[in-house]
């Protein structure tokens, strides 16, 4: 009658069963990337889907699709992405494909390269950006240096 | 031939009418076969390669959810084409695979629609719904690339074909299906502070890492369960075994 409660996720069927009518988001393709508040993760981290950071990542993350790291989020290292939304802090690189939102609460220290930015009121960044065609530009101004010095070299 | 493996439960009496109607639509489909009961000192793994040597080229699970995770952790490398039949309640699994439970679900078999389900292995055994590590101080490294830890005792959920629902609070109503195709295991994290009355946690928000290859590693013995077994581990690994069982679904299943 009086039983000990226990850990038992299961437990929680009892109340998952009331609801289970109400509300199932149901991922098709992928299950988010979550790197949930009070969880560090250490180490290259890489994800064929969305990844939402709320905690603190030390080390380079890498995806395909969005990024979003939550007011509060840490992460120590370069960054890589379709797509992102920042609302923590990031201290490394970022090489953004599409669009970069940057809220009220964010801080980027690094440098930016982006095709499409957004800056809220109140976000703080530190370091170079190089936006849209500019970048593409650079990109194909180095690769064409680069032709130039070996041609030179064959010569 | 196909040949049906009962579940023990089902000689309880408030089944007898459901086991009979079901028996009544497998004749009538014709593809009724040998029926044998499990109990809970029975190896599968022979008993179903003796089958398979006989000619068996179905093997049909009749039960519930834990029915179908001793069955296939033991049986999943038997090359045979594997059925279910839910009965009663705790079928979880059935929904995923778009399997109605009771009668309906003969007609779900006689149609035959076959797809390849992905199986986790730990530790030499292989789990097919769900696998959960109690809370405890140990350390994760996923895909040998990143390893995660927390101040606070981690408990892990890895999901196959077993749905697992997380709640932050009672009010959080949000509810993650698991696609047992995608060639991916879920592991579900949250960190867990004990409480200081009344013993249980208090659990904080999950973290969802999608992986192949999973080692847990800790300095104490933390306890284990998959498919429903109990077992104390001090590492663990992890890992994915892609469309391992050849399965009966239906039209409905989520993947």
């Amino acid at each position: 009658m009086f039983q000990k409660p226990s850990s038992d996720i299961a437990l929680e069927k009892n109340l998952e069963k009331e609801h289970s009518s109400t509300n199932t988001s149901n991922s098709d393709d992928n299950v988010d990337t979550v790197v949930g508040p009070s969880v560090n993760v250490e180490g290259d981290f890489s994800s064929a889907g969305n990844i939402v950071v709320k905690g603190s990542v030390s080390g380079n993350v890498s995806t395909s699709k969005h990024l979003l790291v939550e007011e509060g989020a840490k992460i120590m290292a370069n960054v890589q992405s379709g797509s992102a939304t920042i609302s923590g802090m990031v201290k490394g690189n970022m090489k953004i494909k599409d669009t970069l939102i940057l809220t009220s609460s964010a801080k980027v220290l690094g440098d930016i390269k982006v095709k499409i930015l957004q800056v809220d009121a109140g976000a703080i960044m530190q370091g170079k950006i190089m936006m849209g065609a500019s970048s593409e530009l650079s990109e194909k101004a180095v690769s064409g240096r680069a032709t130039l010095k070996k041609r030179e070299k064959t010569d | 031939m196909y040949v049906y493996l009962y579940d023990n439960f089902l000689s309880n009496k408030k089944f007898d009418a459901i086991v009979k109607s079901m028996e009544v639509r497998l004749t009538d489909y014709g593809i009724a076969g040998k029926i044998l009961r499990l109990n809970n000192f029975i190896d599968v793994k022979p008993i179903i390669e003796d089958e398979i040597r006989r000619g068996a080229t179905t093997i049909v699970i009749v039960g519930n959810d834990r029915t179908f995770g001793n069955v296939l952790s033991r049986s999943a490398t038997c090359k045979v084409t594997f059925g279910f039949l839910p009965v009663g309640t705790e079928n979880t699994i059935a929904d995923v695979l778009g399997i109605p439970a009771n009668v309906e679900s003969c007609d779900v078999l006689s149609r035959r629609l076959r797809e390849r389900l992905d199986v986790g292995w730990v530790n030499n055994r292989y789990f097919v719904s769900q696998l959960h590590v109690y809370p405890s101080k140990i350390e994760i490294e996923y895909d040998e690339k990143f390893r995660v830890g927390s101040v606070n005792e981690l408990e892990i959920v890895v999901c196959n074909l077993q749905p697992f629902f997380w709640q932050t609070d009672k009010k959080d109503r949000n509810q993650v299906m698991v696609n047992p195709k995608d060639g991916k295991l879920e592991a579900f994290l949250r960190p867990a502070k004990k409480k200081k009355w009344f013993g249980g946690y208090n659990y904080e928000q999950a973290s969802v890492f999608p992986f192949e290859e999973m080692i847990i590693r800790s300095k104490d013995a933390f306890s284990v369960e998959a498919d429903g077994k109990k077992t104390k581990e001090k590492k663990i690994k992890i890992k994915l075994a892609p469309s391992r069982i050849d399965m009966v679904v239906g039209r409905g299943r989520k993947f």
